[in-house]
């Protein structure tokens, strides 16, 4: 091949990559492009109004993923919509700790009085940047750290999934359910312990089987883990991975019912065997931070909230389920909204037959974080 | 165990090991033309995205199968530029195709994140579908499954069975005494790069398209490095690559199935098995593995004057 002729092609192949590239986000323009670094560009023009106060706001993952980073979108978006002088700036896909804190900055230096950190690995450079920014606001999602301008927030998951436990404890017939994770880490044994006891409240012979995928997306690995629990005569399958499309899509194939989490935006993967899900909802709790932040009475608090706060939502549930399930789950929810169910109310037994949380005891929240036990009755290893 | 257990491993190993096999079938063409595309991840991400996207636009899941190989053929052709061109350093040329597959996956498959799309239909073995549900989609698979294994057969008999094949072979074995027998080594690698990356697009195509019908970042894993040491753990030989292939997402399905039968032996290391059984295979293997690779294997060829 002479020269001019590969140039040639090498100039044909650019163009064709570069259109195969410009097609792709063509249909749904994102509505936010904030990169993690943004360049910086020319002021921008000046607004009617100076917004009354700028929030920086930064995910893990890509904010239209059906799943947590979505949820935590929407939470975020919730308080433009309640607050219309507020202004937004967004960056998603900053898995890192060292992005984290380049993303953190920019937006500080763009004039955000407030920054809400959603991923897990955000809270430790959040906690660095607070101290050498005092005047800003700086709130986590889920984290545990505490100082004058760092506080934390997040939906109370154990109780929801308790409810969703009893669902699904109605509604197996082999007696197995299945949980694929990613990872065993404190809140995800919680997670199950909780779906576990839920499930045995109802139907005492429940079984919980877990099969980890130690990866928040590896899509293959969680289809391959979701068909092996269902193999093992599991007849309801639910998951905490980043998104839920694989697994729920998986089961719907096979015929085996599903229940959501993260984002109540899960349904659409299951049209058949959807019982119900759990997402978070925390727009409510959000606005009112930021109204604080705007009227100067914020004070940092460890905030969690359930579903009786609005901060968890139930899915609708799915068409194949009976109504007089749907109507015990929604009495539960209102015993666990009216405060008359604890979770983790002792005596609770591990797998090993050792009291974990002896009678008359409850599992605090610092604890449910570092949880390394399974309740009696769930399959798997937690460590 | 039960019988459902037992064929569910088997079900699963040929699920997720078709696009390990055709990504270890490209990366053999490559590797016996003399190059090792250590890019492949990155190939598979733009592949899986591409297709994915198109998919998810179109709603036609063969037009995105379709992108996804010409994807994949197209982006190696980078490598091919740096490597056969440019006479650029292949291990660093590779690496660096990989981190530019992450970004531009990322950027293509953006705003597909939790997307839902028409995947590929699956289709019952015949004489199956008398069976519950439960069972016969274990063994519902798609068209790429079962084209797989006459894939890896099409593949033997163009490296082995045509001149095409001989001349390929003859560059990964030394490109100078090839050219001296007629043979331009540019062309002849150009050609099995971007034939390899069409394979490694197909074995993407498969992953987001067909079996877990989404698109997440990075969602590859891995399979592009897996894909690399299969095709040494095959011996460079398309046939034991799907001997390679299944063992391996055997092992993957075989050790889910230990984790969720309630074995008491850690999480953690359950899961290192499948690649523990590579290095071991590897090991043992070791001895004869000069006479199989191919003898310029990771050199530039410089051009013959």
């Amino acid at each position: 091949m002479n020269a001019k002729s590969l140039y040639l092609f090498m100039a044909t192949l650019l163009v064709a990559m570069l259109v195969l590239a410009g097609c792709a986000p063509d249909e749904v323009a994102p509505e936010i492009t904030e990169a993690p670094m943004p360049e910086p560009t020319e002021p921008p023009a000046p607004a009617d109004e100076e917004p009354c106060l700028i929030i920086g706001a930064l995910h893990g993952g890509p904010i239209n993923d059906a799943g947590y980073n979505q949820a935590m979108h929407e939470s975020v978006m919730q308080i433009k919509e309640n607050i219309p002088c507020v202004k937004i700036i967004e960056a998603e896909n900053v898995p890192e700790e060292a992005a984290a804190t380049t993303t953190m900055e920019n937006m500080i230096s763009e004039g955000a009085g407030m920054i809400i950190a959603t991923a897990f690995n955000h809270q430790y450079p959040a906690l660095t940047l607070a101290e050498q920014y005092p005047d800003v606001v700086f709130e986590h999602a889920g984290g545990w750290e505490m100082s004058g301008n760092f506080a934390n927030f997040f939906g109370e998951p154990p109780e929801t999934w308790y409810i969703m436990g009893v669902a699904a404890g109605l509604m197996t017939e082999t007696n197995k359910l299945g949980f694929v994770a990613a990872f065993p880490i404190g809140w995800t044994n919680t997670f199950i312990n909780a779906f576990t006891l839920g499930a045995q409240s109802v139907n005492p012979d429940v079984e919980t089987i877990v099969a980890f995928a130690f990866d928040w997306a590896d899509s293959a690995k969680e289809a391959d883990a979701t068909n092996s629990l269902i193999n093992q005569g599991v007849d309801v399958v639910t998951m905490h991975v980043d998104s839920p499309a694989t697994v729920i899509g998986t089961a719907e194939s096979r015929g085996v019912y599903s229940i959501g989490f993260q984002s109540v935006e899960a349904q659409q993967f299951a049209p058949e065997y959807w019982i119900s899900g759990i997402g978070y909802t925390l727009g409510g709790k959000l606005t009112w931070l930021a109204s604080t932040v705007i009227d100067g009475t914020w004070e940092p608090i460890f905030l969690r909230c359930g579903i009786a706060d609005g901060c968890m939502e139930m899915a609708p549930f799915g068409k194949n389920v009976p109504q007089d399930v749907q109507d015990q789950v929604l009495a539960v929810r209102d015993d666990i909204e009216a405060g008359n169910v604890m979770v983790f109310a002792g005596p609770i037994i591990d797998q090993d037959g050792n009291e974990v949380v002896p009678a008359g005891e409850v599992l605090s929240v610092e604890l449910m974080s570092a949880v390394d036990w399974f309740v009696e009755g769930v399959i798997g290893s937690p460590k | 165990m039960t019988l459902l257990s037992v064929l569910g491993v088997i079900s699963t190993a040929i699920f997720s090991g078709t696009s390990l096999l055709y990504t270890t079938l490209g990366e053999t063409i490559h590797q016996r033309s003399g190059i090792v595309n250590l890019g492949l991840e990155g190939v598979m991400l733009i592949s899986a995205s591409a297709g994915f996207a198109v998919t998810a636009i179109s709603g036609n899941p063969y037009l995105g199968v379709l992108v996804a190989i010409l994807a994949g053929g197209l982006t190696n052709m980078i490598l091919g530029y740096l490597v056969v061109s440019r006479r650029g350093n292949q291990l660093a040329s590779g690496l660096s195709l990989m981190f530019f597959g992450f970004g531009v996956s990322a950027l293509i498959g953006q705003s597909y994140v939790g997307a839902k799309i028409n995947p590929l239909p699956r289709i019952t073995l015949p004489g199956l579908d008398k069976l519950p549900l439960l069972y016969s989609s274990l063994f519902k698979f798609d068209i790429l499954i079962y084209l797989a294994v006459p894939m890896a057969i099409l593949i033997w008999w163009l490296l082995f069975r045509t001149r095409w094949g001989l001349g390929l072979r003859a560059v990964g074995e030394s490109a100078d005494t090839a050219f001296a027998s007629g043979r331009n080594p540019f062309v002849i690698r150009y050609q099995a790069l971007f034939f390899g990356g069409m394979l490694a697009g197909l074995g993407a195509a498969h992953l987001s398209i067909a079996y877990t019908m989404s698109w997440s970042d990075f969602m590859t894993a891995g399979r592009g490095f897996i894909a690399v040491a299969l095709v040494i753990f095959s011996k460079w030989h398309p046939l034991r690559a799907i001997f390679g292939a299944l063992l391996f997402s055997g092992a993957v399905a075989f050790q889910l199935l230990l984790q969720s039968s309630g074995v008491q032996i850690s999480p953690f290391l359950l899961d290192t098995i499948p690649y523990v059984l590579t290095l071991v295979v590897l090991i043992a293997w070791g001895g004869t593995r000069r006479q199989a690779a191919p003898a310029s294997l990771g050199r530039v060829y410089q051009g013959s004057e």
